[in-house]
């Protein structure tokens, strides 16, 4: 829009990026402050901390992990819709490799045993990621190689990605009481452990996208893939680049949210957590369908957003099911907050004094 | 051969409409070479009883697409159209009274979803996944739980058999038959071909969409009322929702908001699978109809079929939809392809390797599925010397003496299986096959949830009655009684006459669900 930014303004602008998802988290916690007491409530028992903000990030941590994926592809302009289906490959993968003998009749034998897993534990957390990665490559050369619509190739693996979770464990949910899986997220180290896993992900997407070229790269497809093209991007291999990650970050989430509830469900695993993901990252400030400058840390912030009004509404008391209802009004203040009327009025309100100094 | 080229080159928008139909036709006709259930007319005709809500909504899907746009509301509307108006009935409302307040508040929630879109400019994806969540968050609201519909006109609406002249018996009227649903579905298709095709409206859909947004901007050149158009397709869509939501109503009988759950995925699909693109622009309401019944007959071959999981059935519309992507890709490659000259560029080609791997890969999960559902290979031997053994009479009197309110048996199929379930209130479930004997349990809550089902199907009315064919050498032969609310009735089937009433095949699919399943033996 203002073609002659000088460099104050630029950082003006990076800084507004965080600037939106911050109020919105801010206006719920407001809410929260208001009216929930003892919401902000935090107590040390056994080690680690509790209490409702706490409950916030441990619950938080999958769509957070999604997000960080997700940021990535639609940044290149595109859209992920598997990561849910991945998300329920995943936790039936892992589940499977644990305890393969569930389908059989030996199930009582292992039943409770916290020291038993038929495969080694760095197997069972590595051949889920690996098969989850897979996923995205198949996504990534759809799209990339495919030439086909990010939309439509991600339905692919939307639609039949649960029946193939349903398939590996025969359309049964697998418990599992391996004690070391069961830790990823359960286990605290003062905050939940899972909480470590999503900050390690996170520094590992913004090395790789802040501290090698990669990032501009996405950045500079999103924006225009042909002029990309011709100032020598190979556009193909980063849109398959941003795939694959987004499949390697489903995969971790994917994990995390077996190991939550210690069960393998291919039925309800990341059901419907697509669009919360997408939602954070469209909370976050990345142009869905159009692509381009994108923020890692303001999709987390979003991700935090989708969580703090779950957990807000179930503390009023709204019921898991009407609170869909809650959540889409809240979807469209948010989206209403974004919208450029809007954003116009901010700006105008806030730098109608620059506007002046620069004009003369 | 060179009038065949241009007419190909001419008709090339046709091709995935026109595989799509074929496609139909072929599964159809090597489902019923191997499933003898297939070839009963009613099994044709069930296809379409069943799909009347699912092809109101591909339809207003299909509009909505080709304007470029797409739709995620439509599951959360079905879902709060079921319960609002199971609610209103409740109160005893007018029944027509009702479904013109149902029709007005799904075009009035779809005008807003396009307001949204066309005047705030919010992505679509983005404004009906919203309108998705307050609909079936809506539905939550009215009622947690499942509301039964018992209003005269739906019951009506329901059991209202029109017999098919010529496959059946006006005097005992008995015979094939579809639903007025069917007709009323059928009238709404006409009209949207109507609509699309030939009416100014109808065009300035299909100039909108495509080329990622930039028709859009030529079409707003033209002076054509862009905007306008955009809010009422959204609209129009609304309406079919809420229609789709009615007929679901009519064939369920009930209200509650887990109904049309996922069914937005199923409509997309079904979208692509009848040949539009989902990039806008392009299609044909008439791809509609067949990208509907190609999802319904995998269902239904499934169902017949008896053992497979169903989940079988996601699958195989996944791959059939990436099969249908592939074939526009191509399509879209011959138009790329046409000036370049014969020098195919690398891109090209490796775009050529993957639109066949991807069809390498369908054809694989095909073949995987047809092994599965049709038996062909390693079975054969056991379908043929398979001898139906007698039901066990005794062994079921003696489950329903120790108060299983449901006892199932089935026997016979290609595997040539003889199960015996017995489902207790208290959630116990048994099964013997005659070799082995194995135990699941589910809540109480999911037997309770079976038995409303199976009684909201008409288990305990005249509509449920036996039916004693000779099986056939690969029939499942069934036998399944029921116990509830003081009431106990015996029905027993076999798939291959399928003159069994449609619901008895919904209930014994609603079995395989909660169903324990045994060690396959070697």
């Amino acid at each position: 829009m203002k073609k002659s930014a000088s460099s104050f303004e630029w950082r003006k602008i990076t800084e507004s990026r965080l600037f939106f998802p911050l109020v919105a988290l801010a206006l719920i916690l407001l809410f929260d402050l208001i009216f929930i007491p003892n919401f902000f409530h935090i107590t040390f028992q056994q080690g680690h901390l509790y209490g409702s903000v706490i409950d916030i990030l441990r619950n938080s941590m999958p769509v957070v992990a999604l997000a960080i994926g997700m940021t990535l592809v639609i940044a290149t302009g595109g859209v992920d819709l598997s990561v849910g289906a991945i998300m329920a490959i995943v936790s039936s993968v892992a589940a499977l490799l644990m305890n393969p003998f569930v389908l059989g009749t030996q199930l009582q034998a292992i039943k409770n045993n916290p020291t038993y897993s038929y495969s080694p534990f760095w197997l069972v957390i590595l051949l889920p990621l690996i098969v989850a990665t897979i996923c995205g490559l198949w996504n990534g050369l759809l799209v990339s190689y495919g030439g086909i619509q990010p939309m439509v190739a991600t339905l692919i693996l939307m639609i039949s990605g649960r029946g193939i979770a349903q398939l590996i464990t025969n359309s049964q949910k697998i418990q599992i009481f391996y004690a070391p899986f069961v830790y990823i997220g359960n286990g605290w180290l003062l905050l939940p452990f899972s909480c470590y896993i999503v900050t390690f992900l996170y520094a590992l997407g913004w090395l790789i996208t802040r501290r090698t070229s990669i990032g501009l790269f996405i950045e500079s497809v999103g924006v225009n893939v042909r002029s990309s093209l011709f100032s020598g991007i190979d556009e193909k291999k980063i849109r398959l680049f941003a795939y694959m990650f987004c499949g390697f970050c489903a995969g971790i989430a994917g994990l995390i949210g077996t190991s939550n509830i210690s069960t393998s469900d291919a039925t309800s695993m990341g059901l419907n957590l697509e669009l919360d993901a997408i939602l954070a990252v469209v909370i976050g400030g990345t142009l869905l369908g159009a692509g381009g400058r994108f923020s890692l840390l303001a999709s987390v912030i979003g991700g935090l957003v989708m969580q703090s009004v779950t957990t807000s509404m179930y503390a009023i008391g709204v019921s898991a099911n009407s609170l869909l209802a809650v959540k889409g009004v809240v979807v469209i203040l948010l989206i209403l907050l974004y919208a450029q009327q809007v954003q116009d009025l901010v700006r105008k309100i806030t730098g109608l004094a620059k506007l002046k100094e620069i004009k003369p | 051969m060179q009038n065949l080229t241009t007419l190909f080159s001419k008709n090339r928008r046709l091709l995935p409409l026109l595989a799509t139909i074929i496609l139909f036709f072929i599964a159809y006709a090597i489902g019923a070479v191997y499933l003898p259930g297939m070839r009963d007319p009613q099994v044709f005709l069930n296809l379409f009883n069943q799909t009347p809500y699912l092809l109101v909504s591909v339809i207003g899907e299909t509009l909505v697409v080709i304007s470029g746009g797409i739709d995620l509301s439509v599951g959360g509307m079905v879902a709060l159209t079921t319960t609002a108006s199971a609610a209103l009935l409740r109160t005893g409302s007018n029944p027509f009274a009702v479904m013109l307040l149902m029709l007005a508040m799904g075009a009035a929630m779809g005008a807003i979803m396009g307001y949204f879109i066309t005047y705030l400019k919010v992505q679509p994806f983005i404004a009906t996944l919203a309108g998705m969540w307050i609909g079936r968050g809506l539905a939550y609201f009215i009622s947690n739980e499942s509301i039964v519909i018992n209003d005269r006109i739906y019951i009506l609406l329901d059991r209202t058999k029109i017999l098919i002249p010529g496959l059946s018996n006006v005097v005992t009227q008995k015979g094939d038959y579809v639903t007025p649903s069917v007709v009323i579905a059928m009238f709404v298709f006409a009209v949207a071909i109507y609509i699309a095709h030939y009416t100014r409206f109808g065009r300035t859909i299909y100039s909108i969409g495509g080329n990622s947004g930039a028709n859009e901007q030529s079409a707003r050149l033209m002076g054509l009322p862009v905007n306008r158009t955009k809010v009422l397709v959204y609209s129009l869509n609304g309406f079919c929702s809420a229609l789709a939501g009615i007929f679901l109503s009519i064939y369920t009988r009930s209200g509650q908001g887990l109904l049309g759950n996922g069914m937005e995925l199923t409509v997309i699909a079904a979208v692509v699978i009848g040949g539009t693109a989902l990039t806008g622009g392009q299609g044909y309401v008439f791809g509609a109809l067949f990208g509907v019944l190609i999802t319904i007959l995998i269902q239904t071959m499934i169902q017949i079929q008896g053992h497979l999981i169903t989940w079988w059935t996601l699958i195989m519309v996944g791959a059939i939809t990436l099969f249908f992507i592939g074939l526009q890709a191509v399509i879209a490659n011959l138009k790329i392809g046409q000036g370049a000259g014969t020098k195919i560029s690398r891109a090209k080609r490796i775009r050529q390797v993957l639109v066949y791997g991807g069809g390498a890969v369908v054809v694989i999960v095909l073949a995987i599925f047809a092994y599965n559902v049709l038996g062909i290979g390693g079975t054969g031997t056991v379908s043929s010397a398979c001898q139906i053994k007698p039901f066990r009479q005794d062994q079921a009197a003696n489950l329903l003496k120790a108060g299983a309110v449901i006892v199932y048996e089935r026997n016979g199929g290609t595997n040539c299986i003889d199960e015996l379930y017995g489902i207790f209130a208290d959630g116990r479930i048994t099964g013997d096959n005659g070799t082995q004997q194995i135990e699941k349990q589910v809540t109480p809550g999911d037997v309770e949830t079976l038995l409303t089902f199976i009684s909201s199907q008409g288990w305990f009315t005249d509509n449920m009655y036996s039916t004693s064919h000779v099986p056939c050498k690969v029939c499942d032969t069934y036998f399944t009684s029921v116990t509830y609310q003081g009431q106990t009735k015996t029905v027993e089937a076999v798939d291959g006459g399928t003159d069994a009433p449609a619901e008895y095949w919904l209930i014994t699919g609603q079995f395989s669900t909660i169903l324990p399943q045994f060690a396959k033996t070697p």
